[in-house]
């Protein structure tokens, strides 16, 4: 529920939503396993960040979404990349490739 | 596309509410029954995987409520519901929303119509072309005072100074006007040729006046305003057949000015200033002057201008003495205008601006008493996940709805506010006619309201959602807890109440005494029973004519008094009271021996000092004194002997003769006053009257020399007249008189009572209005004060209950209430007299015959505030003494 992390790096989870989505469709959960699994453990994502980020992006138009079945059999509701995602991942891509220099520049800087 | 997209979830969200929320229902419910089955699947017992679950989601509502504010149109969709909300809280508490919206009504509508009053006389511009270019130019005499300008000293300020593109001299007065439909008393104004070019308009048919109009024995002409034409010159196009009979002068109309324009105030007519000729003296100041200013002088740069030129004059002329200039000075003709008004207009606004922060304080206690019995609900609120600035933002939309409600009652309260103002206010305010509702007063009443509402909301939702309200939750109903430190608040803001009011009603106090004290004068001159008769025959300067208006006069008097019920008439050039009183100057004394040949020797004269005097120039008759009952000290008043042909007499003042001739005898002695009327022949003293406050009972009566109408005639007169008849009677039978002797002379009437009424209207006007802001604070503060004291002994039931069953007296519960109140009331007084004390300076300009500080005021009003709050403590703390121990103890 804690919040203040996520809108510090509100473009950082953006970026890993999208990249998440990049190989295909996924719940709510599985957006957040994947997450958790292509940074190595490094982000765990609370529903508290993940849901109001996913409706946000749905809102922007990356993404849209669609009621289908889980591993389960269970009703779940999947997100999937729209085309203005995959150019927006690579808006934020391209933008996260500058500031990880230019913070990388700034820490190496004596 | 992003747009399309952004525009379609908006829409889906404003309209699909019910669908959009199960979905979100359903999925955050999935995404917890996932968890669950992941906990299960990696062994977790069931019912501790769904706990587990519901800990890693953080709460279905909060996590729901997230989501929510992220939405497209949520902020909008949120006011919506806030609003709802909002007027839900308050169709819940009926009686509570029904006084705050009438106390913000009364406040907001009282500060926009004063501010109407305001805007309309002080800050509106005037209605001319780059109205702030407009100057008015006055000399300054030796005194420091401003005076009007003489003929040679404007002429200097028109052709040496380098500030205005055009200046322009103007007098205005009534005269009798014929010729048109029907006989008029008109205000004409006689002004120099580039009169229209200083306000920037033209004639909107025919021309403007020309240099060879203005010449000395120039063809008479004259401008008409649009009224003036519509209704008295049958709205003719064609002026050429147009002549006005005016002062025995037949007047071409040349122009029509454009609707609306009326400067100097009510002027019909504008005359060229100078076919009679300049007048050659430096110490005859019979204009005023209005410029304006060349693009890019600034008003200080006009001022040295003009303030050299007038040096310049002061040390070159041969003319010395009080009356020639020492400086002149160039000020906006807006302040020129409205500037004796300002004061007692900033005092209004600041006294209703009090009256706001009063009706404000109350408000605030009931939006905070409100806020105390929500602490539960908001505590739920926020357990479920709103934000305290979503909470805070539920107290302003309350608020905006109660002042945006009470605001527009107020303004609606405002249009006959202001109708009343007008009705009520001094016939000497200006620019009364641009007094009204408008767009920037309803821009001001919006701005208003939405300020209170800001302060009132932020201040209720500061101290309501101040602290961790979730523990509220835990401490349930019981409602003590966080009460101590509101009720500290509820109490200060009384205290406040109390010292704003005191205040306010220091300044009624010190106003209302002025007026009494002013009551208390004696005029020195009856009142009662006084009808009065403007009368303006031609001015001329034959002597023959002369002499003819003064049989004139002679005849309407004596058949004026075979009116029955009709006593006494009199005649006088100026009445006590009325604005611009007698005419003052220099007179010297001298005896017919030494009356010098020529012009130039009595100038001489002037510079003899102990020769001269100053007083004002009365022309009376005989019965002026008896109608009024100014007493006569000594010596006689004018009778039979003093005919046209017979020694001139005149009659002084009484502090005239204790001041100018002090341990002597004026009776007898001859004084020289001819500057006042051009008539050079000596005047005898023949007797002494009584002193009259001719300028107001508020100012000093003023030293007076009275001459013999009959023997020094005048064209525009005042008839008196003393009458026990139906005052109706009188001035329909005076009117048939005037008629009959010369059917050419229109008249006005009026009862003297009114125009002394209207004297004392600027103090009244103050009076009333302070007087009743200080009312309505008074009884707003006394419900304050109740307010608070009942809302403090029932919230503190149990503990009083508590004390009643230790073995407290009903006495000591009385004395614990009252105790808590009066320290209230007495830190409220003690600000309030500090405050009055530092803030009654301000109307010292207003009062008469108290001081800013006047005791008997400040220690009768402090007696009243504290009496009135003191029994309003006492109500509820009779309640207090009544608790029942048992209830108050079950009471929770």
């Amino acid at each position: 529920m804690n919040s203040e992390p996520t809108s510090l790096l509100q473009g950082t989870l953006d970026l890993l939503i999208l990249k998440s989505l990049i190989a295909g469709e996924l719940h709510g959960l599985g957006v957040s396993h994947r997450i958790r699994q292509i940074t190595g453990g490094t982000f765990v994502v609370k529903p508290g960040s993940l849901f109001p980020a996913l409706h946000r992006m749905e809102e922007e138009g990356w993404i849209s979404s669609f009621w289908g079945e889980s591993e389960n059999n269970r009703r779940a509701k999947y997100y999937r990349l729209s085309k203005a995602g995959r150019k927006q991942l690579e808006v934020e891509t391209k933008r996260w490739g500058r500031v990880s220099w230019a913070i990388g520049q700034a820490l190496e800087a004596s | 596309m992003p747009l399309l997209m952004k525009a379609r979830s908006f829409l889906r969200n404003f309209f699909s509410t019910r669908r959009v929320e199960a979905d979100l229902d359903q999925e955050v419910h999935a995404h917890l029954e996932m968890l669950t089955e992941e906990n299960l699947r990696a062994g977790v017992p069931p019912a501790e995987a769904h706990r587990a679950a519901r800990m890693e989601l953080g709460g279905v509502e909060q996590v729901k409520e997230q989501v929510r504010q992220e939405r497209m149109g949520n902020w909008f969709r949120s006011v919506l519901s806030d609003c709802r909300y909002g007027l839900r809280q308050l169709r819940k508490n009926p009686g509570a929303t029904a006084v705050m919206i009438f106390t913000l009504a009364l406040a907001i509508g009282a500060t926009t119509a004063i501010f109407s009053v305001i805007y309309g006389v002080l800050l509106r511009p005037l209605p001319y072309n780059d109205s702030d270019r407009i100057m008015a130019v006055f000399e300054v005499n030796s005194k420091g005072g401003w005076s009007h300008l003489a003929d040679p000293n404007f002429d200097d300020f028109r052709d040496q100074n380098r500030s205005f593109q055009a200046i322009a001299k103007h007098s205005a007065y009534v005269v009798s006007v014929s010729g048109a439909s029907q006989p008029t008393r008109t205000m004409v104004a006689r002004v120099s040729p580039d009169f229209l070019r200083v306000f920037g308009i033209q004639p909107i048919l025919g021309r403007d006046f020309t240099a060879s109009d203005a010449k000395k024995g120039a063809g008479p002409t004259v401008l008409a305003s649009y009224g003036y034409w519509k209704q008295n010159l049958g709205s003719s196009p064609d002026l050429s057949q147009l002549h006005l009979k005016i002062n025995n002068a037949l007047y071409a109309v040349i122009g029509v000015l454009p609707a609306g324009f009326r400067f100097p105030a009510d002027v019909d007519l504008w005359l060229p200033a100078d076919l009679d000729g300049e007048n050659q003296s430096r110490t005859a100041h019979n204009y005023s002057a209005v410029g304006r200013l060349r693009d890019g002088v600034s008003v200080e740069q006009a001022n040295r201008d003009i303030s050299a030129i007038a040096r310049r004059i002061h040390d070159t002329s041969s003319e010395q003495g009080d009356y020639l200039l020492k400086d002149g000075i160039v000020l906006p003709l807006q302040e020129s205008i409205t500037g004796k008004a300002r004061p007692a207009l900033l005092v209004l606004l600041g006294a209703v601006g009090f009256l706001l922060l009063v009706a404000c304080a109350n408000v605030a206690n009931l939006l905070l008493a409100q806020a105390a019995a929500r602490n539960r609900e908001l505590a739920i609120r926020s357990a479920l996940g709103a934000e305290r600035g979503r909470l805070v933002r539920q107290f302003l939309t309350e608020a905006l709805l109660l002042a945006l409600v009470g605001g527009g009652l107020g303004v609606l309260g405002a249009y006959w506010g202001v109708a009343g103002l007008i009705g009520l206010a001094p016939q000497n305010l200006p620019r009364l006619d641009s007094v009204s509702i408008s767009i920037p007063i309803l821009v001001f009443a919006l701005l208003l309201s939405t300020a209170v509402a800001a302060t009132l909301g932020l201040f209720t939702a500061v101290r309501a959602t101040s602290g961790d309200l979730r523990r509220d939750l835990g401490e349930g109903g019981r409602g003590q807890a966080g009460s101590q430190s509101s009720q500290r608040v509820g109490r200060a803001i009384v205290a406040a109440q109390i010292a704003i009011t005191l205040v306010l009603v220091v300044g009624a106090g010190l106003l209302g005494r002025s007026l009494m004290k002013v009551l208390e004068v004696n005029p020195g001159f009856r009142v009662d029973k006084i009808v009065t008769m403007d009368v303006s025959l031609p001015w001329v300067e034959d002597p023959k004519v002369k002499a003819s208006q003064a049989v004139f006069f002679s005849s309407l008097v004596d058949r004026l008094k075979q009116i029955p019920g009709v006593r006494k008439v009199g005649a006088i050039s100026g009445l006590p009271m009325v604005e611009g009183g007698l005419p003052d100057g220099m007179f010297q004394v001298m005896t017919q021996n030494e009356m010098p040949k020529t012009i130039d020797g009595l100038a001489a004269m002037f510079q003899q000092k102990e020769r001269l005097g100053v007083a004002d120039f009365g022309v009376a008759t005989d019965g002026y004194f008896e109608t009024l009952g100014i007493p006569l000290i000594r010596g006689r008043i004018f009778d039979e002997r003093d005919g046209p042909n017979s020694p001139h007499v005149a009659v002084i003042s009484e502090s005239l003769a204790r001041d100018r001739w002090p341990n002597q005898d004026p009776i007898g002695h001859t004084i020289e006053f001819g500057n006042m009327d051009g008539d050079l022949r000596l005047l005898t003293i023949v007797g002494i009257v009584g002193d009259i406050h001719e300028y107001g009972l508020d100012a000093p009566p003023r030293p007076t020399v009275y001459v013999n109408l009959f023997q020094r005639p005048r064209a525009a007169i005042t008839v008196t007249m003393l009458s026990d008849a139906d005052t109706r009677l009188v001035t329909s039978a005076a009117r048939g008189i005037v008629q009959d002797l010369n059917p050419e002379i229109p008249v006005k009437f009026q009862t003297f009572a009114q125009v002394y009424s209207a004297s004392l209207g600027s103090r009244r006007f103050n009076v009333i209005l302070i007087g009743f802001f200080g009312i309505v604070a008074l009884l707003l503060a006394t419900a304050g004060v109740f307010g608070v004291m009942a809302y403090s002994v029932c919230r503190r039931t149990r503990e009083i209950g508590v004390r009643v069953a230790l073995g407290a007296g009903s006495s000591d519960v009385l004395r614990m209430i009252l105790g808590q109140g009066l320290r209230t009331i007495f830190v409220g007084v003690a600000i309030g007299i500090a405050g009055s004390l530092a803030l009654t300076r301000t109307v010292a300009s207003l009062l008469f015959g108290v001081t800013a500080t006047d005791p008997v005021t400040f220690g009768g009003v402090t007696l009243l505030l504290v009496g009135i709050a003191l029994l309003a403590c006492f109500i509820p703390a009779r309640r207090a003494t009544k608790v029942d121990p048992m209830v108050a103890l079950r009471y929770e």
